[in-house]
């Protein structure tokens, strides 16, 4: 979507950039991810919540929630995920949040693995305005999907899949690659076909939280990934208008990072099931940085005065070679989360850029013998 | 997909887990997709409300509809 048409910004999570009505300069966040709960009935290896999934505070209540989503849309958010952890798993608070937000004009979406929305949830969130629901899959048979999820729920939901697809609202049907289930490629878009899906998201997995730990046996190799991009290349040609595809490359095989979150603190925020204010999902794996809390601060204090969300906004925090880049202002030296998992350094240059002077931690970890063994994800007394 | 407007006025469109930012003519050509309208009617529509002086303003709104309706945003 570029070009003459009007669509001044193919880019996707993007608005209009105005900073009227405040004097920071700060623009105004746009999306907001509810993350309503950790706990989920899944073990997938590559979930990106944070190993220790005890809470260390009590989860939001229904109340604090729409608080926040007030305090959010007040602000600018239009777009408002739900998420976990499995979301459904408070299915009353997840169908109130979704009415306040719909009533506030936002824009709804659903981010679940479909094995609790059953017709009497999937009608009440209808009601209540939901906009999209993205339905997720660990593999496109029964045997690998248990073998990754550590739970026999394929069945359930493709059951799930076939009912919201005759329901009036957008639907995604979501794929997380990785080494374990990358040579399904072609049953999962031969599948999606089959069941008619029209949004379908390939994201090669994102190393964080449990995907980070798991990552010896999750890191697809490079014929996987270069297969997988030629396949969705040539599908998504063949399908143009019937389907559209998203493939999400894995930065450890790029040459130059991703833009993540399109730069930190500038379109986005997430709140934890506890209640702390993030600049990204992952961003608490980034030990050295103080989150606010909405039981202690406002929305609008988090985004705009929060040391935090300050920490890497604009440019001036950035070292070399990311400082003086042609690229700095694109991709915002990458992420930060990844640049301290792997360098112990949230200010450095993301290592999955070629132009980093520790390029060769990615390089290293890419091309090392896969491990077999992996974590399930589940709460770990090891781990608290 | 849903037209949006900020209290500023901006519009644009939202999509699942996106917002794509619209100029004026954009978002008018969308507000008249209601189903009612094929793309010529739209375009007549919107030439009685804006210049068009290279006359470009139907292939405009053409490729416009064509984008959407490629990523599933509308069906004509």
């Amino acid at each position: 979507m570029t070009g003459p048409n009007g669509v001044t910004d193919p880019s996707g999570m993007t608005g209009p950039r105005g900073t009227a009505g405040n004097t920071t300069g700060i623009a105004p966040p746009r999306s907001l991810l509810c993350e309503l709960t950790y706990r989920c009935n899944l073990q997938c290896p590559y979930c990106f919540n944070p190993l220790k999934l005890k809470l260390d505070s009590p989860e939001l209540t229904r109340d604090e929630w729409l608080a926040t989503i007030d305090q959010a849309v007040d602000l600018g958010v239009v777009q408002i995920g739900f998420s976990g952890g499995e979301p459904t798993l408070r299915p009353g608070d997840l169908v109130a949040m979704t009415k306040r937000a719909t009533e506030r004009g936002a824009y709804t979406n659903l981010i679940t693995q479909g094995t609790f929305l059953d017709d009497a949830l999937l009608g009440a969130l209808l009601d209540a305005g939901l906009a999209h629901v993205q339905i997720s899959i660990q593999a496109p048979e029964r045997e690998l999907s248990a073998t990754i999820a550590g739970t026999d729920v394929f069945e359930k939901k493709v059951e799930t899949l076939r009912r919201v697809a005759t329901r009036d609202v957008a639907l995604t049907l979501n794929c997380v690659l990785h080494r374990l289930n990358h040579d399904s490629l072609p049953a999962v878009l031969a599948f999606a076909e089959r069941e008619g899906i029209r949004r379908l998201e390939l994201a090669n997995v994102q190393f964080y939280g449990w995907a980070y730990k798991n990552r010896g046996a999750l890191m697809p190799t490079r014929e996987q990934v270069e297969h997988g991009a030629a396949l969705v290349a040539e599908t998504s040609a063949r399908l143009r208008g019937k389907m559209d595809i998203t493939y999400v490359l894995p930065d450890y095989f790029e040459e130059l990072p991703k833009p993540c979150m399109h730069g930190w603190g500038q379109l986005a925020l997430t709140v934890t099931p506890d209640g702390r204010v993030l600049p990204c999902p992952a961003a608490t794996s980034i030990t050295t940085l103080k989150f606010p809390d909405v039981r202690t601060s406002t929305v609008r204090d988090a985004w705009y005065a929060s040391d935090a969300f300050n920490a890497f906004r604009g440019t001036s925090w950035m070292p070399e070679p990311c400082r003086s880049c042609d690229r700095r202002e694109i991709d915002f030296g990458g992420c930060r989360c990844q640049a301290f998992l792997l360098t112990g350094d949230a200010t450095a240059t993301d290592p999955a850029c070629a132009r980093s002077d520790q390029h060769e931690i990615v390089v290293a970890y890419r091309d090392r013998e896969a491990d077999d063994a992996w974590v399930p994800r589940r709460l770990d007394p090891a781990l608290l | 997909m849903r037209l949006h407007r900020d209290a500023d006025g901006s519009a644009s469109l939202l999509v699942p887990e996106g917002i794509v930012a619209l100029n004026e003519t954009a978002a008018a050509a969308l507000a008249l997709a209601d189903g009612t309208r094929d793309d010529d009617d739209i375009a007549v529509a919107l030439a009685e409300r804006f210049d068009d002086p290279e006359g470009t303003l139907a292939s405009d709104v053409r490729a416009l509809l064509d984008d959407l309706a490629e990523c599933g945003f509308l069906t004509r």
